[in-house]
């Protein structure tokens, strides 16, 4: 019998640019007085404007949604720029550059939280300071961090950072292999806190529509499915810059938690309550800075219109499975 | 003569996915369980695993383990039978 070759491995995904884009930028950083290295790093956003069309497309089409009219090409500059900046943050902070974080007001729960360890699962978008937030925190407080994320030929930064910190951090991608879900079974098992980016449908195995930028768009909603299966507290945060270059504000949704004694269901529309919640304090920091979200890729898309419904209607399971079992008497 | 354990499991699956309108009975015994009339997807088969895991006092190590062993009522019988701790599963009627 002959056995199948294994297929070659899909090569991953790479973030755009050369393969030596990285290293050029930490040298130019290091090397370079400031004022003569923003030109340049404003040069080569214009560069990465020009190279990367499809990019650009989707940065038009998202600024047109949140601006409400035809953004200028000025604007999608920006848009380009403001993610270049914080990439930059990311590669100082890995290399062990002093950044702060301050909490935004309201932000209690999670206050307590960042005091008094607590496994949970912590949600956020690519956005901002965003991703600065674990490793701010997981550092500081010593706590065992595990990140989804999706691996990528070049993602230096990454790397770096989980080098500096690879002693509470590590990662769980989701693109390598098939049992991405029993890495975070693992994880949750091992403890410490689960983190993850919720606004990519992406490998997303549960999505659900919410109000985001004047329509019912929808967002995966796989965090919460997980926060109710390991009976774990969700928390949602981003981090925006803040009024110095060396710090990070971090707003942060209160602590949500399903109800063992609740029914799913009750849990489900208490979870959709709070993402809402998370949705629409993004959505306030996005009309202050619209340059703040790191997708550029199709806006997540709107969903057919009328109420939120379950992923399966119980009754046409219940035909369904009738019907199988009609066709198929022999089985039981 | 039905056998207990699918019994056991039919019930269990109900409860642990809150299957709301669906008996145990509606469940057949060599139907998929993902991706069949169960509408079920991977949350619900990790949700599943857990549960067994905890019920049956076991370790499924693998998406691959838990494919084989979700393929059917029948088969995840098959499975804890090689796998569980005897003392958790019913007696054979």
């Amino acid at each position: 019998m002959s056995t199948p070759a294994p297929k070659p491995a899909a090569p991953p995904p790479r973030n755009p640019g050369p393969s030596w884009g990285f290293r050029f930028i930490r040298l130019a950083d290091r090397v370079l007085p400031e004022p003569v290295y923003r030109p340049l790093r404003a040069a080569g956003t214009w560069v990465s404007l020009a190279l990367l069309p499809e990019r650009r497309r989707h940065s038009r089409d998202y600024l047109r949604v949140v601006l409400g009219r035809e953004p200028r090409l000025r604007e999608i500059f920006r848009h380009f720029f403001e993610f270049s900046e914080t990439l930059l943050l990311k590669l100082r902070l890995a290399e062990g550059r002093p950044h702060r974080a301050v909490m935004a007001p309201g932000c209690e729960d999670f206050v307590r939280f960042i005091e008094e360890p607590e496994d949970a699962l912590l949600g956020t978008f690519h956005f901002s300071h965003s991703d600065l937030i674990g490793f701010l925190y997981g550092g500081k407080r010593e706590r065992r961090v595990s990140m989804v994320r999706l691996r990528v030929g070049n993602s230096h930064d990454v790397e770096q950072l989980g080098r500096t910190f690879g002693q509470w951090i590590s990662f769980i991608w989701v693109n390598e292999g098939e049992n991405l879900l029993f890495a975070l079974k693992e994880a949750v098992a091992a403890g410490g806190c689960l983190a993850m980016k919720c606004d990519r449908l992406e490998f997303s195995s549960k999505t659900e529509p919410f109000r985001f930028l004047g329509a019912r768009r929808l967002f995966p909603f796989t965090l919460y499915h997980l926060a109710i299966i390991f009976g774990r507290p969700v928390f949602l945060c981003v981090g925006v810059p803040g009024a110095t270059p060396g710090e990070t504000v971090v707003h942060s949704t209160p602590r949500w938690a399903p109800d063992p004694a609740a029914s799913r269901a009750a849990n489900l529309d208490s979870a959709r309550a709070h993402f809402q919640g998370f949705l629409d304090l993004v959505e306030r920091l996005l009309r202050q800075n619209p340059y703040w979200w790191f997708n550029y890729l199709p806006l997540n898309p709107e969903a057919p219109a009328g109420p939120a419904e379950p992923a399966a209607d119980p009754k046409a399971q219940i035909a369904n499975l009738k019907a199988r079992a009609a066709a198929a008497p022999a089985a039981r | 003569m039905s056998d207990p354990l699918h019994e056991k499991l039919k019930v269990l699956i109900v409860e642990t996915l809150r299957l709301e309108d669906i008996q145990p009975a509606d469940i057949p015994d060599h139907e998929p369980l993902v991706g069949g009339g169960l509408s079920l997807d991977s949350i619900d088969a990790l949700e599943l695993v857990v549960k067994l895991e905890k019920e049956f006092g076991l370790k499924i190590a693998s998406s691959e383990e838990s494919r084989s062993a979700l393929a059917s009522v029948a088969a995840l019988a098959t499975y804890l039978r090689a796998h569980a701790d005897p003392a958790r599963l019913p007696a054979a009627a």
